[in-house]
């Protein structure tokens, strides 16, 4: 006896018992045993393996039988792949029924099958389907068009779909055109298809008004990819879509909204068109404000972009932001945010009572974002300032542990916008230290004690306190910390001393965070090359934040609100952000990477780019970035003052990805290899030889943060190309053969050149040279080719060869290793 | 006899008799489901697939089963198999090519344990084609001939003018009685 019977039972299981029911030739049982079928797979047994018998029964007179047998096809088609291709007879059966229904059933269900071998059996069906007598039908097979395109493009296409579903657009039956024209869209999201044109925009505005209100949504949605030739035309669509802002629904209001908002981008800004149109779009948005509660939520996080776009459209309408004690407390924080926006001069005394009211309230979140409110009116509102400030310090004194946090990071911002005006409250703010228990606020006083240092008698005392439990606090506690202390030693020198080389050592030595390393060692550097330079870095005079607080970058907000009314407008994330990338639409309106949205640290230094340039404000960073932002507090500022730009260059360099071509700007080192051997040269000594007036290589300095401070210390670099570091041994001729090269890297007009000096110390003449870098952390590679003449016995020549940042990177450590290969024959 | 026709009917009347048409693709397999079904020549399109009618022949009742002949199709032919009564097995008589696939496939299809007792009626099909096969060559070309221990008959038949197909539908009615 083997044991092979265990393998094999005897039961029959509820599988088998289905699969005769299946087979049964009376049809009610039959029906019964499809329900079964169906009730299994809803529960999530697997009955796949019922797929030939299931499909069996497919071929009925049975309306009910046949849509059960079409749900359980849908379902497990894609497992089945193979034997999918039995149903298709029966599709291309049904799809010429006598009854419309069924023809319809027919054809979604095939939309549905996603089995890339029976696609090609259903293009002939789904043809007739598209032009087929029942308005019904064809509106099914316009949808079905979108979901084989989303298979299948290229089917789509060689088999003249696009033509059809254009036809489609002109149909009597307004919801055929607004199906053909979701599924259009839905295309053309993926790969233009079809250019939406004149004639195209013209039917679907005489479809709108007929169609149902899910239909205009996707004839809006439409309208809105589509750029008018003329102001005639824009205006023209604007009045006939303009009476759908009184619809009922929601999504057709921001639908409309959308479009509309598009389109007055279009048109010149002082028209009287635009304020007409402008009035107009007010009232359906305050309407949507008395939906449910969700719709509200939703509306408003449309709005907070209309605001950012268009703030003159809701100005007037501030009171219904007001904070209803009933809302939901999602509902409340938006409303919160956009009467941030809306607070204006005229305003503003109703929205200040209004946050001092909230700012009483239980919830804690809502409670911190009042009062952050009240901070932001000050920044934005100057006549309001003093006010702000009053209300702020009469929270303080409530001493409810959230209130006072949030106020003190809030009063940071107002110190950086009002200098000079309010120290008076920093004794206030200095009674509450001890209360302090989060990292921002802790930040925060930590930097106002340090920027008021010589106003705080007892500065010293508050931060050393402050610096006893260093390595506890957040990082960036301990990066504000830092500086504050570097502030305090450079305004009064005689009581910081011993309590800077505390934090300078405590930093440097004893953490593991790179940033506050590298912080560290910049200081360092710069105190003890030069105290006066230092004080021009650290304490120089810091640039005017914004009054807009929060906003979205615009080539973001430009994005999303041409997404108005749908997930990414709520999220107020592009789409891409959200959805599978490989289904991502294309489309944009501006192509910029959405890259910018998820680093706070890029968004920052963009924006000390911006203010070294003099031309956009500098944005008060949301919560997310202010680690970032702290960074750049002290570092963005000197650069706006000229003469020590080349310090802000650099040292905001050290911040972001920027710091890469600074360094490279100094010129990689070098590790030349002549045949296989090579001698490594120190990497300082080349990055500290050049645009340097007075070059002196410098002590080494353990990481490559030295290299940098070398800069600092003889300050300038960049600017010239007149110095050349002058040229070191690369490699001696007794180590190859007689050849000896010595080399150096030089910028000629913002170029980077390698200067070698071949020596031929053989006894016979070397040449056909081929010259090669290894892949660095620069991407440097040289764009030609050495000059090929001979060299002769005790000769030398000079090459300059002209290298390029184009080629591959590849980090190397140190970073500045660079590896050169000369191949040359004797 | 007309008393015992009544006598089987009342027996087994309730259950149809499951007829397969088999064969390989083009060979008229659902051309003649059709003239079966309502008297008529209809325009076919490969069948991808299935299709399956009531037939009412003499009063019998038959559940006709068309597969598609496709050779993606074919494999799937033995999902059908199971409670088969009767197989008809159409040949296009004019595509001489073919018939050795043909007869590859039959006898592949008649080594299923399920078919055992089916059975088997031949059509060799498109008799109106000039230079097809004769009824014999079809026999012989399909190997007929070395089948034993299975009821099969082959008939000259033209699905599109209608020939042959009342005798082969006699045969298989009086057969599928005899053996209940």
């Amino acid at each position: 006896m083997t044991d092979s019977k265990y393998f094999t039972t005897t039961k029959k299981g509820e599988i088998f018992e289905l699969k005769n029911e299946l087979n049964s030739d009376k049809k009610e049982k039959k029906k019964e045993a499809v329900k079964k079928v169906i009730a299994s797979m809803t529960v999530g047994k697997d009955v796949s393996a019922l797929f030939p018998d299931v499909v069996n029964c497919m071929q009925t007179d049975n309306v009910e039988l046949k849509k059960l047998v079409y749900l359980y096809l849908m379902n497990y088609a894609k497992s089945q792949p193979d034997l999918a291709i039995m149903a298709v007879n029966t599709f291309v059966k049904d799809c010429e029924d006598p009854n419309p229904l069924i023809r319809a059933l027919a054809v979604r269900t095939m939309g549905c099958i996603r089995v890339e071998k029976i696609t090609e059996y259903l293009c002939d069906p789904l043809r007739r389907c598209m032009k087929d007598e029942d308005p019904y039908v064809r509106k099914t097979a316009a949808v079905c068009v979108a979901k084989l395109h989303d298979m299948n493009p290229t089917l789509v296409k060689d088999q003249g779909f696009v033509e059809l579903l254009n036809d489609l657009l002109s149909d009597a039956n307004p919801m055929v055109v607004a199906n053909a024209v979701a599924a259009l869209t839905e295309m053309n999201d993926q790969q233009t298809v079809i250019e939406v044109n004149s004639q195209m925009v013209n039917k679907l505005l005489t479809a709108l008004n007929e169609c149902t209100e899910w239909g205009q949504v996707f004839i809006l949605d439409a309208l809105a990819g589509y750029t008018p030739r003329d102001e005639r035309e824009t205006q023209n669509i604007c009045e006939r879509i303009s009476p759908r802002l009184a619809h009922a629904n929601a999504a057709v209001v921001l639908s409309t909204v959308k479009v509309l908002m598009k389109l007055i981008d279009m048109m010149p800004a002082d028209s009287d068109f635009i304020t007409q149109l402008t009035k107009k779009l007010a009232p359906p948005m305050v309407t949507l404000l008395s939906a449910e509660p969700e719709i509200q939520y939703v509306a408003l996080r449309n709005i907070n972009l209309i605001v950012q776009k268009r703030p003159d459209i809701l100005k007037q309408e501030m009171k219904v932001f007001f904070v209803k004690y009933n809302d939901p407390i999602y509902v409340k924080m938006e409303k919160l945010d956009i009467m941030i926006r809306l607070a204006q001069q005229n305003n503003i005394s109703q929205v200040l009572s209004e946050l001092k009211e909230y700012a009483t309230e239980v919830d804690v979140d809502f409670v911190r974002k009042s009062v952050r409110a009240i901070g932001r009116c000050a920044i934005k509102v100057e006549t309001s300032s003093e006010r702000c400030v009053q209300t702020l310090l009469e929270l303080i004194q409530t001493k409810v542990n959230y209130v006072v946090q949030e106020a003190v990071v809030v009063i940071k911002d107002i110190f950086r916008k009002y200098p000079n005006r309010y120290e008076s409250i920093i004794s206030a703010l200095c009674e509450n230290l001890d209360t302090l228990d989060e990292p921002e606020a802790r930040a925060s006083m930590i930097w106002i004690i340090g920027e008021y240092a010589e106003r705080i008698d007892n500065a010293d005392e508050l931060l050393e306190s402050f610096v006893e439990g260093f390595h506890d606090e957040n990082t960036q506690v301990q990066l504000q910390l830092l500086t504050a202390v570097v502030k305090l030693f450079l305004k009064r020198p005689g009581v910081a001393q011993a309590l800077v080389q505390r934090v300078l050592s405590l930093a440097t030595q004893d953490s593991d965070n790179p940033d506050l390393r590298d912080r560290g060692f910049i200081y360092w550097r710069l105190l003890s090359a030069d105290p006066a330079a230092a004080k021009n870095v650290v304490l120089t005079e810091k640039p005017l934040i914004s009054e807009e607080t929060d906003l979205l970058e615009p080539s973001l907000l430009e994005q999303l609100v041409c997404h108005i009314g749908t997930l990414a407008s709520v999220y107020h994330k592009p789409p891409s952000a959200f959805i599978d990338p490989a289904k991502a639409p294309l489309r944009q309106i501006n192509p910029i990477p959405t890259a910018k949205f998820g680093s706070s640290l890029l968004d920052t230094s963009s924006a000390t780019n911006a203010s070294r340039n003099g031309s956009a404000p500098t944005v008060i960073p949301s919560q997310d970035q202010v680690i970032a932002d702290l960074l750049s507090l002290d570092l963005n500022a000197p650069a706006t003052s000229a003469n020590t730009g080349g310090y802000g260059a650099s040292m905001s360099g050290t911040t972001s990805m920027g710091g890469l071509d600074d360094l490279l700007g100094l010129g990689g080192d070098s590790m030349p290899a002549a045949p296989a051997m090579a001698s490594s040269n120190n990497p300082f000594d080349s990055l500290a030889g050049l645009g340097m007036p007075s070059a002196v290589p410098a002590a080494q300095q353990p990481a490559s943060i030295g290299g940098l401070a070398e800069i600092f210390g003889s300050g300038g670099f960049g600017a010239s190309s007149g110095y050349t570091h002058p040229k070191e041994m690369w490699l001696d001729a007794s180590k190859a053969m007689g050849m000896q090269v010595e080399g150096t890297f030089v910028r000629r007009n913002g170029r980077i050149s390698m200067e070698i000096t071949i020596t031929n110390r053989a006894m016979q003449a070397i040449s056909e040279f081929a010259l090669q870098f290894n892949k660095n952390s620069f991407g440097l590679i040289p764009v030609e080719q050495m000059d090929q003449s001979p060299i002769l016995p005790n000769q030398s020549k000079n090459f300059t060869i002209v290298c390029d940042t184009s080629g591959p990177v590849q980090v190397t450590t140190p970073l500045t290793n660079l590896q050169v290969r000369l191949i040359y024959k004797m | 006899m007309g008393g015992v026709m009544s006598y089987f009917r009342g027996l087994f009347g309730a259950r149809e008799m499951r007829i397969l048409i088999l064969g390989l693709d083009g060979a008229g397999k659902t051309t003649i489901l059709y003239r079966l079904q309502v008297g008529e020549v209809v325009t076919t399109i490969p069948t991808i697939g299935f299709n399956v009618e009531q037939v009412e022949y003499k009063n019998l009742k038959f559940q006709v089963w068309d597969l598609g002949g496709q050779t993606s199709i074919r494999p799937y032919w033995r999902c059908y198999y199971a409670n088969t009564d009767a197989i008809i097995y159409v040949v296009d008589s004019a595509d001489r090519d073919r018939v050795g696939i043909s007869r590859q496939e039959l006898a592949t299809m008649l080594q299923e344990d399920e078919l055992q007792g089916a059975v088997l009626a031949v059509l060799a099909n498109k008799q109106d084609i000039a230079g097809c096969l004769t009824e014999t060559e079809v026999y012989k070309a399909l190997g007929l001939d070395a089948l034993r221990n299975r009821t099969i008959q082959i008939f000259k038949t033209s699905a599109s003018k209608g020939e042959g197909l009342d005798a082969a539908m006699d045969w298989l009615a009086n057969q599928l009685q005899q053996k209940k």
